[in-house]
């Protein structure tokens, strides 16, 4: 199984982003060091959000592709995380 | 493709001559980078920006057959676009080169500064994640959209109509949104202009003027933006125009309507709160466009379902209370932010009495009193008993350079202090005595410090101090000014007829709803943030969306207009282009 890399795009009021990271963290109990969560505040850092084209917050980027917008379900983001460890 | 476990990765630790090198162990941090999953080969550099550094990636990349490259350096608003070029030159997708920032650590002045052995630990670590993230990244092959080549202009101010002009001019279809029933912002309003002291409307109304009659605007006043969707080439926008209550293809601006309604208000739009108007009104003589507009809030009939006296004067039946908010759905391939500033409302700063004393004032409003086309006609008179003021203090960064408002400088408050002193003093009143109670002059600017040597010459006075408190004479409504003048080692005291406060320019309201809407960010201050304030001031962390004038930040009006036109050529030449572009994913997921 391949790791997975997550960048978590969020910013401090955003609504959203909470529950977005406790989701995340669940997931990373469960895939333990083959899942690696990078939390990266939009306001902090612009560029890479703009490298995505990230409009809005909370937003996925699985393994360099951007998966979900907004607060994901938890089964469609365990899925997508699988669909990546799997893939060559 | 190359399996994930065989990629190779380059790692290009800059030195960027002492900023970082002198704040961390550079021969510690190879070594770590050496011992990381995929990393092949390790180089530093002493400015890899530099020409010859930039060689140097683009030879590592091809003699070591590098596939993907790590560049631990500065900021990626500098200077990844360069890094990503010098990666194609050597045959790599500009996704697969990655710059971080390790200088904020290290470098002097950085707010991020920390000490060597921590900034190194953070830097390994970062240098770790970066390359974990690099060598796990995959790319979708990139899609071709052709972009719309319309624009949208959010504000219709100096700034906006700049933008959306230059656009229109090169043949694009500009829709400017203004959320005021009238285009023309605050310089409208300023009554003269530094440092020409051309009048502000005078050189504005060629600009609102011909942006009403140009065949590729569409002015949509009385208007806010409320939803945004899609990307760079193709956003779909939904604007909401509130009614006028005016058919505007009837109305011809005669007034009538307005004689006749019995409903007057304070006019705190174009007044300052320092005049009325009625409930049915044109903001002012040369508003664009010169329709009236019903304040729904105040109207007779809207409220209390009586009145119509607009309707039976009216010549040619414009008044329409049938109208209702209307959404406009507007297609457009980019996005011009101006939605400019407001004046500081100083309430807080209870020691200067603003709100409590009827004589003390702000600029805006003191520029509403000169101006002919202000609550008094440009008769300079306090506000509590209509009289000439004679002695006039003027005080400077009142909410700016101030820890517990706003500690930025707003930029602009000396100059405009110095233009409405010298207009006083050379034209209004001229046995007037003016005094400017000031921390430090600051009038950076072409022909600025001139400006400032002339004010000085007509009699202006300077004090270089901030009053500690006003008290108001409860019989005349003078004021009482105290203040400590360290240039002469003086306390002095000095009974003023009127008091004008030089308030902090501020993001305008409504700036964070917008920058939801448009998924652009605001900065520590709340205006909109650049993508870099020195190499970057005019693009967002959206493609497509530019910023431009105050709404970026305190400026005056050539670098309002300086901006917007950087902007509006932004825009032009992404929308230029045939084709744009972009990630598949970004078009699948929001297509509008």
């Amino acid at each position: 199984m391949e790791e997975v890399y997550i960048e978590e795009f969020m910013s401090p009021g955003c609504v959203g982003c909470p529950a977005v990271k406790e989701m995340l963290e669940e997931l990373s109990v469960e895939f333990k060091d083959k899942l690696i969560v990078e939390e990266v505040d939009i306001t902090v850092d612009t560029t890479r959000a703009t490298q995505y084209g990230i409009m809005s917050v909370p937003a996925l980027v699985i393994n360099g592709i951007l998966k979900f917008v907004d607060v994901p379900d938890k089964e469609e983001l365990k899925k997508a995380i699988l669909e990546e460890m799997d893939s060559e | 493709m190359t399996a994930k476990n065989e990629i190779r990765i380059g790692v290009f630790i800059c030195h960027c001559g002492k900023n970082i090198a002198g704040g961390l162990d550079i021969e510690s941090l190879v070594e770590s980078s050496k011992k990381i999953q995929g990393v092949v080969f390790v180089i530093e550099h002493k400015f890899s920006c530099s020409e010859d550094g930039q060689e140097a990636v683009q030879r590592a990349i091809q003699d070591r057959e590098l596939d993907r490259v790590v560049i631990a350096a500065c900021d990626p608003a500098l200077h990844l676009l360069t890094f990503q070029r010098c990666g194609e030159r050597a045959g790599i997708k500009p996704e697969f080169v990655d710059l971080i920032d390790i200088r904020k650590w290290t470098m002097q002045g950085s707010p991020q500064k920390i000490e060597s052995q921590q900034a190194l630990e953070r830097s390994k670590k970062l240098i770790e994640l970066a390359v974990k993230r690099i060598r796990l990244k995959r790319i979708l092959p990139s899609v071709e959209v052709e972009p719309n080549r319309s624009i949208l202009v959010i504000g219709g101010g100096v700034a906006g109509l700049t933008a959306g002009l230059d656009l229109a001019d090169k043949g694009y279809k500009v829709h400017i949104v203004e959320r005021q029933p009238t285009v023309g912002g605050k310089m409208a309003l300023l009554y003269k202009v530094f440092p020409t002291n051309d009048c502000a409307p005078c050189i504005l109304a060629p600009k609102t003027a011909y942006a009403n009659v140009h065949p590729q605007i569409d002015l949509l006043t009385h208007a806010e933006v409320k939803s945004v969707e899609g990307y760079i080439g193709n956003f779909a926008v939904e604007v909401i125009q509130k009614p006028r209550y005016i058919d505007e293809t009837k109305c011809t601006g005669c007034g009538e309507c307005i004689e006749t309604c019995p409903v007057k208000v304070d006019d705190e739009a174009y007044s300052g709160g320092l005049g009325h108007r009625k409930a049915i009104y044109i903001p002012y003589d040369q508003a664009i466009p010169k329709k009236a507009v019903v304040d729904a809030h105040n109207c007779l009939y809207i409220k209390k379902n009586v009145c119509r006296l607009c309707e039976n004067v009216c010549p040619t039946d414009a008044i329409d209370f049938e109208q209702r908010t209307r959404v406009v759905e507007l297609k457009v391939g980019a996005i011009i932010v101006a939605t400019g500033f407001d004046e500081y409302e100083p309430f807080e700063k209870t020691e200067y009495g603003y709100g409590r004393y009827g004589n003390v004032i702000t600029q805006f409003q003191l520029a509403r009193l000169l101006d002919i086309d202000g609550p008094t006609g440009g008769n300079l008179s306090r506000p509590t008993d209509s009289r000439e003021p004679k002695k006039i203090v003027m005080i400077q960064c009142v909410g700016s350079r101030d820890k517990n408002t706003h500690d930025y400088c707003s930029n602009i408050c000396c100059m405009y202090a110095l233009k409405h002193a010298q207009m006083i003093k050379g034209m209004v009143l001229t046995d007037s005595e003016i005094y400017i109670c000031f921390i430090d002059m600051r009038t950076v600017g072409k022909d600025f410090e001139k400006y400032y040597r002339s004010t000085r010459e007509l009699g202006v006075h300077f004090i270089r101090g901030r009053p500690n408190e006003i008290i108001e004479d409860p019989d005349t409504k003078n004021l009482l000014i105290k203040v400590e003048d360290p240039d002469i080692g003086q306390f002095l005291e000095i009974e003023a007829d009127l008091v004008v406060l030089s308030c902090a320019t501020i993001p305008s309201s409504g700036t964070e709803q917008l920058s939801k809407v448009l998924g652009i960010a605001q900065d520590e201050n709340g205006f909109f943030k650049e993508v870099h304030p020195k190499l970057r001031p005019v693009e967002t962390n959206v493609r497509g969306i530019y910023i431009c004038g105050a709404a970026q930040g305190p400026k005056d009006i050539p670098d309002s207009i300086i901006q917007a036109n950087a902007a509006a050529s932004f825009a032009d030449g992404e929308l230029r282009k045939a084709k744009i572009k972009l990630p598949k994913f970004m078009v699948n997921a929001k297509s509008p």
